[in-house]
């Protein structure tokens, strides 16, 4: 909740600055870093491309911003020089070190396969990969199977059975499984299930490793509520074990397993979607790419395919759920960028999958279904959107589809993990490195550490000192006291014995008033 | 029952990685280190050939030299043929100028490690998609051209530098060295260089993966001419043929630039840029920083098992010789305040001794008073009887 209003917050603050920096000629932008020209490029024409090229950076990081509660320091006096070279240098060899090495690296893709059973899914993914990772007869028969297993009143021992059937990935979804299993006692329930394939393809070299994530028994029951939540628990299981994985100390060997891209196959009823359909594309849109197709789309006219994709994309737009969009390059030719446009105009895909090889009528071998009224091409775009979808997954956006995984779709998933963690943002940390600013700051805590260091000695000195000063102050004190006692002590003696020798004085005169005194006044009277 | 001749698109694939890069560009941070008047900031503008830098700032020639290494950077972003790579170039003036330049080395790998460390600052926020990453990729280390060998400074600097990024020792203005000495000098280098255990960033040549031999043969020429004797101008001259190329002219000939028979500098730049480019970005993210943020995270006892990012403790604060100078004198101005102190609370000590004897002296002059009168009374007394 907090994180959302901080969000909201930032937005509105964002965009002020957008603002203000388009009424600043729009080439800068308030929160990023001040991009100066120092360096006039030599032709105005020429330069263009580079201020344009410029500008898109800047608007993405605007983008960006908006979407997170990211926020950039305002940083003046950061120079940035522009030239371009005019002999050869070298760097633009960049691209293609990146391309050996990323054939040397190899690629691999997680797909999410959902779908009612019998909507083709197995056979589309043979047919994309053009790979039998499917046993397409043994998958018949096992369903026959487990129906008469169903039939024979054993429902409760269904959990048990199919693990033997099919091998499991992981413990994790294991566990989820049985979780299930203890729901999945209602009778009109089936049970959801997760299950990988993995298998490597190569192509002139380039190897792609494969994971298929299936979901078998989504929209099978007569109650298929919450069906989507195995499937979404799978999705954010792996988002978690790579946020895991990119947290831990040591990071060698990080393995992503997060789900790419979702292939969702829509019955073609020609209708509308269903309510399950939406719930399910309501749950998962915003947590990875999602790739509507309808399935077995064979059945339907051109005119019927048309209709019912204008009606699924008034749904989905209506339900304000996002699609995969193909991005648009700079670079990209007219040509490119149109078929980008309509590769995601398309969508829909309208998708007809097989592995059989067919005769066409003009004696091509192709694969495809053959028909009585005849041949339904599967790698002919004008039989079917099969052609969009391979280079939408494959050929064309593969990287895109991962890239938008990484970088959007997992940023969002971790930002509200991390929120929900109450992990707090320090927005201090992005900077753009300036030697002056570091040397003050490091100033400041230098002087800061001095000045503690310095309280401390002085608190510490003049605790000591006043110690001492009391104490020396305290026994000279004492020694004043104790003079002073022992002298007021002697003088009292003195003062005593004086009173005594005076009062013997007075007795002798006394006494010699009588006798001596008499021998005194012997004296007079002699 | 599948076809072989079926387009999938996989082989595809490392096109669109070519496309996103070439969209995205690159940045690349090049870090020269060396003694003043080696010719970094020339080889520097002659390697991207473009006056990064206006070489021979005056002022700094002239000036004194300061007494602490300073870190200069400079931002670029470089256009060849539509694609542009941000240029980062860390210099770091001054460098081993002075007379004693004991941890003078400290600046240089002070930096490496701050921006590693704001690195993995940014990454551990919440929210991070803007981030800035002026993480060293490589670093390129002046040689003076003695002829005679490393000095200890460089050896304990290069030795620093090679465990926290990727190392290039080039020899520096290598034309005032004859072919033989050249040779002399560079097996000299590579001598120590293996003896101190130090590592210098090579280009990989175990890839079994890629079995083209022209791309194995090239990295091995690559190594085997390290450390490079590198030569930068950034005048041209004819080349006896017609051609204008950047070259040093004497009286004696023109030292070619780019000429192989004259110096490295092709192999360095084909290192630098034109096929290690990427190797040497990789390799910092892959390994030095890898290996830094490990180091860190583990200082701060941090456990291998969190779903929260682990957080390492605050760096502290760099190297600076001025600071720890002034620390000392304040320490130095609290030792004399002590003692001042101690010295008056002798002499107050020392008085209050004096005091006790001047006063005992007094009360032995009443006591003898007293002793008197008693002496007094009693012989009064037995005079009364």
């Amino acid at each position: 909740m907090q994180a959302e209003t901080s969000v909201e917050d930032f937005r509105s603050t964002s965009l002020a600055g957008t603002t203000s920096g388009v009424a600043n000629g729009g080439v800068k932008l308030e929160n990023s870093p001040t991009i100066e020209e120092t360096h006039a490029i030599p032709d105005a024409s020429e330069g263009k491309p580079t201020a344009e090229l410029e500008t898109e950076v800047e608007s993405e990081q605007d983008a960006n911003q908006q979407q997170t509660g990211q926020q950039l320091p305002q940083q003046t006096g950061i120079k940035v020089l522009h030239h371009r070279v005019s002999g050869y240098v070298g760097f633009a060899n960049l691209p293609k070190q990146w391309h050996r090495k990323s054939i040397r690296r190899g690629f691999s893709l997680n797909l999410l396969c959902v779908g009612q059973k019998g909507l083709g899914k197995s056979t589309l993914i043979n047919t994309l990969f053009n790979k039998p990772l499917y046993d397409l007869s043994a998958a018949a028969t096992a369903d026959l199977a487990a129906l008469k297993l169903g039939n024979a009143g054993d429902r409760m021992a269904g959990a048990d059975i199919d693990p033997s059937q099919q091998p499991r990935e992981e413990l994790g979804t294991q566990q989820q499984q049985q979780q299930e299993a203890g729901q999945a006692r209602d009778p009109t329930k089936v049970e959801v299930k997760i299950e990988t394939h993995t298998t490597t393809i190569e192509e002139n070299g380039v190897a792609l490793t494969l994971n298929v994530i299936d979901a078998p028994g989504f929209g099978d029951g007569i109650n298929n509520a919450d069906a989507w939540v195995p499937i979404v628990r799978e999705i954010d299981h792996r988002f978690d074990q790579y946020l895991d994985a990119e947290n831990r100390v040591d990071r060698n060997s990080i393995e992503d397993n997060r789900v790419h891209a979702c292939l969702y196959f829509i019955e073609p009823t020609n209708h509308s979607l269903k309510a399950l359909d939406l719930e399910f594309c309501k749950a998962v849109h915003q947590k990875c790419n999602l790739i509507p197709v309808i399935a077995k789309s064979d059945i339907l006219t051109d005119e019927e395919i048309e209709e019912f994709k204008a009606t699924i994309r008034g749904q989905l737009e209506n339900e304000g759920i996002e699609l995969f969009e193909p991005p648009q390059y700079v670079l990209d030719d007219k040509e490119t960028a149109a078929r980008s446009l309509q590769l995601h105009s398309q969508m829909p895909y309208a998708i007809v999958g097989s592995t059989t090889q067919v005769s066409t009528a003009d004696g091509r071998q192709v694969r495809g279904r053959a028909y009585p009224w005849g041949v339904i091409e599967v790698d002919n775009a004008a039989h079917s959107d099969f052609v969009h979808l391979r280079d939408l997954l494959i050929k064309v956006y593969l990287m895109e589809l991962r890239r938008k995984t990484e970088n959007v779709l997992y940023e969002r998933y971790r930002s509200e993990k991390l929120g929900f963690l109450n992990i707090k943002q320090d927005n201090s940390v992005f900077k753009e490195y300036d030697p002056e600013l570091k040397q003050k700051e490091e100033k400041q805590l230098h002087e800061a550490k001095l000045a503690k260091l310095e309280a401390e000695m002085k608190a510490v000195f003049q605790q000591k000192v006043n110690e001492k000063e009391k104490k020396l102050q305290k026994s000279e004190a004492e020694l004043f006291n104790r003079h002073k006692e022992m002298k007021d002590k002697l003088t009292k003696q003195l003062k005593a014995l004086e009173d005594k020798k005076h009062q013997l004085e007075m007795s002798l005169v006394n006494q010699s008033a009588n006798s001596p005194a008499q021998t005194k006044k012997k004296g007079f009277l002699r | 029952m599948t076809s072989e001749n079926i387009i999938v698109g996989v082989s595809n694939l490392p096109n669109q990685r070519f496309k996103i890069v070439s969209e995205q560009g690159g940045t690349f941070t090049l870090m020269v280190c060396g003694e003043s008047g080696l010719g970094k900031t020339t080889f520097i503008n002659t390697l991207f050939q473009t006056t990064l830098k206006h070489a021979d700032p005056h002022q700094r020639r002239n000036q004194p030299i300061k007494r602490t290494v300073e870190i200069d950077v400079l931002r670029a972003i470089l256009e060849e043929k539509n694609f542009s790579l941000r240029v980062n170039v860390i210099d770091t003036p001054g460098f081993g100028d002075n007379v004693n330049n004991n941890k003078s080395w400290q600046t240089i790998v002070d930096f490496i490690d701050e921006q590693h460390d704001s690195y993995m600052r940014q990454e551990q926020q919440p929210h991070r998609d803007v981030k800035f990453d002026l993480r060293v990729h490589a670093v390129l280390y002046f040689i003076r051209p003695t002829g005679h060998g490393l000095k200890p400074l460089d050896i304990e600097t290069m030795k620093r530098i090679s465990t926290r990024a990727n190392l290039i020792p080039v020899i520096a203005k290598s034309d005032t060295l004859t072919a033989k000495e050249l040779q002399e000098f560079k097996l000299r280098i590579r001598q120590v260089v293996e003896a101190q255990d130090i590592r210098i960033f090579t280009p990989p040549l175990d890839e079994s993966e890629s079995p083209d031999p022209a791309v194995m043969e090239h990295a091995r020429q690559l190594i085997e001419s390290m450390p490079f004797a590198v030569v930068g101008s950034e005048t041209k001259f004819d080349n006896g043929q017609g051609t204008l190329v950047p070259a040093r002219k004497y009286p004696w000939g023109i030292v070619e630039v780019e000429n192989d028979n004259h110096c490295d500098f092709r192999k360095l730049r084909s290192l630098l840029l034109r096929t290690n480019l990427l190797d040497l970005i990789l390799s910092t993210e892959e390994l030095h920083y890898e290996a830094y943020r490990k180091l860190r995270l583990e200082g701060s006892g941090a456990t291998d098992d969190q779903s929260v990012p682990v957080r390492a403790p605050a760096r502290k604060l760099s190297h600076n010789p001025q600071f720890k100078e002034e620390e000392n004198a304040l320490k130095k101005y609290f030792t004399d305040q002590v003692k001042a102190e101690e010295q008056r609370f002798r002499q107050w000590e020392q008085n209050i001794v004096n005091e006790r004897i001047r006063l005992n002296g007094d009360l032995e002059d009443v006591q003898t008073k007293v002793k008197k009168l008693e002496e007094q009374v009693r012989s009064l007394q037995l005079k009364r009887h």
